[in-house]
């Protein structure tokens, strides 16, 4: 599972980018059930505050047959893909966010990604995500 | 205001008092004079007669509120200065207390506008917002300054021209209405820039060769390689810098930039209708609230502009705008004209 968070906008434009390999975190038992409490689907498009930030966040993972975890995990801890089959298609989730909804799991999952990460700065306008 | 302009200019400037230029001497004049000294005891607000607020001679007061976040990320905070109140000895609350009032002055005194809505509406702001919070912006009912991280950057309070732009904010909110996506967006971030940047202009008396066309001079630190978060003239050439990248933003709409980030890239495609405005008020000359400035808020108030417009919409508007103030013409209109087409942003004719 990885995820991944950027952050957009703002007065200057320039965009920042964090990126965690959850399956390599020591406790990323932690991290499945803080990703489970997002709610995905129940964020309005809200109408965009001038200057102020815009957070995507996107998850991930591996598709497994039935759970993505913790079998998701030892999987990919195990790291032993050689003999695997074609690499399967991730179950990608993502949601794009305003500031200002950024609240509850999805505040505690940025800030324990920020905390994880060290932040990359992209080039402001590339990419589509 | 921190930003010293010699005094020897302002002295020139106040004392020309050209027919023509009546503001700007008066600009230079109060600059000279400074703020009127606090006022103590209660708050005595003047008993103001009816008067039409467009008359520049008959200046209104602003209502400032700047309130303290003390590092959360909850609004307002703790309201600490309000109007006619003394300097707090807190910088950022202090020069958030002096933008507003420049930014109210231009308004009220080159356009006839009293605040935000045109009608008094208090001047709020919040500072100190969050933990080493690399940003400003307005939420709709106030203006909000974080401190900056310290590394790439110092706090928003220090620049004018970001107070201004952030102020600006809610001038298009309750005009055009320009919408925060793509075109209409860009449009929304290059109104913000233009009146920005004369807030800061009015504030030091500098005419458009003299004035600097950046903004946000001063909120990075030491470290970073740049002038400015963008500049207007020049866009594409505010920074360069190892840790930063360079200034990513487009100067002609040949290098228009479509994106899905930055509500469709709005804070980088700004560049184009900022370059037009500055080659305009330089083609002018003199002061650009004068000319440009001018054009810029009939175009705002116009009640003609869609709140999706385009950059060519936004310009053939500009041009009727320039040809009815000063005529079809003026070398006001035709300055403009040819900002707009040295970037690439055709006008009808």
């Amino acid at each position: 599972m990885d995820v991944f968070v950027s952050r957009s906008g703002g007065l200057a434009g320039l965009r920042l980018t964090w990126h965690v390999r959850v399956d390599e975190q020591p406790d990323a038992d932690d991290w499945f059930l803080l990703i489970e409490q997002i709610p995905w689907n129940e964020m309005p498009p809200e109408p965009a505050e001038p200057d102020r930030f815009t957070w995507d966040i996107r998850c991930e993972a591996p598709q497994t047959d039935g759970a993505t975890h913790p079998d998701g995990a030892t999987q990919a801890a195990g790291a032993t893909q050689a003999a695997a089959p074609a690499p399967p298609a991730a179950e990608v989730q993502e949601a794009t966010l305003a500031e200002r909804q950024l609240t509850g799991p999805w505040r505690r999952l940025v800030d324990r990604v920020q905390e994880t990460a060290e932040p990359q700065r992209a080039a402001p306008g590339s990419g589509r995500t | 205001m921190q930003t010293i302009v010699p005094p020897y200019l302002l002295d020139r400037i106040a004392e020309a008092a050209d027919p023509r230029f009546p503001l700007a001497a008066d600009a230079a004049r109060r600059a000279l004079l400074r703020e009127p000294p606090a006022r103590v005891g209660p708050l005595i607000l003047p008993d103001e007669p009816d008067q039409p607020s467009a008359l520049p001679d008959a200046p209104s007061t602003p209502d400032r509120r700047i309130s303290d976040a003390q590092g959360r990320e909850t609004l307002p905070g703790r309201l600490v200065r309000r109007e006619g109140e003394r300097d707090t000895g807190d910088e950022a609350v202090d020069d958030a207390y002096d933008g507003l009032g420049d930014t109210h002055r231009l308004f009220d005194r080159v356009f006839g506008r009293d605040s935000i809505d045109g009608a008094g509406m208090p001047l709020e702001a919040t500072v100190h917002f969050g933990r080493a919070y690399d940003n400003a912006f307005w939420d709709g009912e106030r203006m909000v300054f974080g401190d900056g991280d310290g590394e790439v950057f110092r706090g928003f309070t220090d620049s004018l021209s970001v107070i201004g732009h952030e102020l600006a904010h809610g001038v298009t909110e309750h005009t055009a209405r320009l919408r925060y996506q793509g075109q209409s967006g860009a449009l929304n971030e290059h109104v913000s820039d233009a009146f920005g940047a004369l807030v800061e202009q009015y504030a030091l008396g500098q005419d458009a060769t003299a004035a600097s066309w950046l903004i946000g001079e001063g909120i990075f630190t030491d470290e970073v390689q740049g002038r400015a978060l963008r500049s207007m003239l020049e866009p594409g050439t505010a920074y360069d810098d190892d840790v930063l990248g360079r200034d990513p933003q487009p100067a002609h709409m040949r290098d228009y930039i479509e994106t899905d980030q930055d509500n469709g890239g709005v804070h980088l495609n700004s560049g184009i209708p900022n370059r037009a405005f500055a080659l305009a008020a330089r083609q002018i000359d003199g002061f650009a609230w004068e000319s440009v400035g001018r054009v810029w808020y009939d175009t705002l108030t116009s009640g003609n502009l869609d709140e999706n417009a385009t950059f060519e919409q936004f310009a053939a508007e500009t041009v009727r705008q320039a040809e009815h103030r000063f005529g079809a013409g003026s070398g006001e209109a035709a300055a403009i004209r040819e900002g707009w087409q040295q970037v690439g942003v055709p006008t009808a004719e």
